[in-house]
């Protein structure tokens, strides 16, 4: 048993069941913390939801209140003013360069730079400092950037108030606007650093490329109306692993193409898409769904990356070692975009807010989270308060890939009675390239940890590793 | 680098866990307090990485944490050296381990202090409880004075 997981936001652990010949035939995800966001928002106002969904979680609480608004937007059944979308945009996308910062150069770059078999002790963002400071400061100052963006915009890094049911709290200034494209250059150069490196590393780990849930999955995500990269609003496109789109639904209509089921071992549910039923239904979502489900980006940098990203399989890119690299081409994509929605020319426009009292009594708000779809409902009573909440998040739509990828690179890495320390640094990497956030997907709390447990066909515990 | 920053203040706690907000909250109320270009004043829910970078430009740094430990309503007053994290630390750090970041990727680690705030409840909750309030307000009033 891997327990707790390390390097991914949350608390989980991992067993790993042998059959009579001591080879893996069995691995179970188990997610071990439970809050239940969704009973306790009841009765409350859904003007207040924004806020209090944003609580679930200390990394994305922007992706939080801009599905959630979404959402109330709807129960208001305003159109919000276009110089809001814009705004809303530009935090979205500042939230996915900070959390695709966060993940890549704070708990991905440790296993790449200094190698999944290195000393556990100093396999962090302290010894990515001293084996290359460069690319640790590079690290840092990109994540400064992205939650800079959002301090600028929103008044605070984290747990902003700005988005409100209606639009934005109130107007970018000139002076904000310049800041932000002063810096995007700079920002841009680390993001074109960061894929270079990765690109030629990427020999190095052809075995992790190859059993890093590497299977044919469904893929899910926004798309725009042309089919472009979205992650704010648009429809819900299902992409096969041939690179075969499956169906494009409005996103509001969630209901009829998902399902989700609980497993007894996990507080993570699992969704799959109903018309296939489960598990054939499996689908990934994040930034790997993203970039295969669209047919084009829409930024120049970010194109000239996306279509040698997708050279490299010829249907669907498969492999979840790769949501590194489409992680690090969002992050450019999210600059060149940013920089985009700052040069309009209503990019100050003073009105950013629509106002209305309850017009719905159900609102649905789905945009894409930096790990993947991100989806509120609410039903409220007439007076406002919320008499029920859904919320299906990235890590939830992934949980059936991920515990398919722990199996398969268990049955690669792990052999015989004793876990070894490779062994359960891989385990927990096939995890991380999903960049699972456990505290949204249960809406629990946030500590680090992961076990693994290693049991016998009879079920004898046979070896337990602890990570902190 | 030349230190852009007299001093940097750095308070942090998860202000939704009771005592534990005691040194975010602190920090919240020097910034309301305190209005001088030299000193900046952070509140975060824990500290990270980032933070190194501000750290180096300062030529003295002040933490502020709740602690589990200790008689709640006390403060305490710790002096800090740079130390370089060797437990598996992620994106979450400890003071003396910025420090040391600081020092190495940025050349420059200031003299640090650490003040820790006993605390005795860290259920949820926005409320302190009434010894670590003012074990809050008195520290907050002290650093108000030595940095008038």
């Amino acid at each position: 048993m891997i327990d707790p997981v390390t390097r991914i936001e949350g608390h989980a652990k991992i067993s790993l069941h042998l059959d009579e010949e001591g080879h893996v035939e069995e691995a179970y995800f188990h997610v071990t913390q439970f809050r239940g966001f969704e009973k306790f928002c009841e009765g409350r106002p859904f003007y207040e939801m924004p806020s209090l969904m944003a609580r679930i979680c200390g990394i994305c609480p922007v992706s939080h209140l801009i599905a959630s608004a979404k959402a109330c937007d709807a129960i208001l059944a305003v159109r919000i003013p276009e110089g809001a979308v814009r705004l809303r945009r530009v935090l979205n996308l500042a939230q996915i360069l900070q959390s695709h910062a966060l993940s890549f150069f704070y708990l991905s770059v440790p296993d790449l730079l200094l190698g999944m078999d290195s000393d556990p002790a100093t396999r962090n963002v302290f010894g990515v400092m001293e084996a290359n400071p460069a690319m640790a400061k590079d690290g840092i100052r990109l994540r400064q950037f992205g939650q800079q963006i959002i301090e600028w915009l929103a008044g605070k890094r984290i747990h902003p108030a700005w988005v409100v049911p209606g639009g934005v709290g109130s107007p970018l200034t000139a002076e904000n606007r310049d800041r932000i494209l002063a810096g995007i250059p700079e920002a841009l150069a680390i993001a074109t650093r960061a894929l270079d490196w990765f690109k030629n590393e990427m020999e190095r780990f052809r075995e992790e490329i190859r059993s890093f849930a590497n299977f044919p999955t469904l893929f899910m995500g926004l798309v725009g109306e042309d089919g472009g990269l979205e992650h704010y609003s648009g429809k819900l496109r299902f992409l096969d692993a041939g690179g075969h789109i499956v169906a494009d639904y409005a996103d509001t209509a969630y209901d009829n193409y998902l399902a989700e089921i609980a497993h007894p071992w996990s507080y993570l549910k699992t969704s799959f898409y109903k018309p296939l039923g489960y598990p054939d239904g499996v689908y990934r979502v994040g930034p790997l769904a993203r970039l295969n489900i669209v047919d084009g980006i829409g930024t120049p940098r970010a194109s000239q990356e996306w279509a040698e990203f997708r050279d490299l399989d010829r249907g669907a890119v498969l492999s979840s070692f790769y949501y590194h690299y489409a992680r690090l081409i969002e992050i450019l994509y999210a600059l060149e975009k940013i920089e985009q929605l700052l040069h309009h020319p209503d990019a100050l426009d003073s009105h950013v807010r629509a106002h209305a009292s309850v017009n719905n009594t159900e609102g649905i708000g789905v945009s894409e989270a930096p790990r993947g779809t991100l989806m509120h409902h609410y039903k409220v009573d007439r007076d406002g308060l919320v008499a029920w909440a859904n919320l299906i998040i990235a890590t939830g739509h992934n949980n059936a890939a991920m515990n398919r990828g722990v199996l398969q690179v268990a049955r690669h890495f792990v052999h015989g009675n004793k876990l070894t320390e490779g062994m359960l640094n891989r385990v927990e990497a096939v995890i991380r390239t999903f960049d699972p956030c456990l505290s949204c997907s249960t809406h629990a709390d946030g500590r680090l940890a992961l076990e693994v447990e290693l049991r016998s066909h009879q079920g004898e515990l046979l070896d337990v590793c602890h990570t902190r | 680098m030349p230190h852009t920053l007299n001093t940097l203040i750095i308070g942090y706690g998860n202000a939704l866990r009771g005592d534990d907000g005691a040194g975010y909250i602190a920090a919240e109320l020097l910034r309301d307090r305190i209005h001088r270009p030299e000193t900046e004043i952070l509140s975060q829910p824990q500290l990270l990485p980032e933070l190194m970078e501000p750290i180096s430009r300062a030529s003295r740094v002040i933490f502020i944490d709740a602690s589990v430990s200790g008689r709640a309503g006390k403060v305490h007053r710790i002096p800090l050296r740079p130390a370089p994290a060797c437990a598996r630390v992620t994106h979450h750090a400890t003071p003396e381990a910025l420090l040391a970041g600081a020092q190495s990727l940025y050349g420059h680690t200031p003299e640090a202090t650490l003040y820790t705030i006993p605390g005795r409840n860290f259920e949820v909750g926005q409320e302190l409880t009434p010894s670590v309030r003012r074990a809050v307000n008195q520290l907050v009033a002290t650093l108000e004075r030595e940095l008038a």
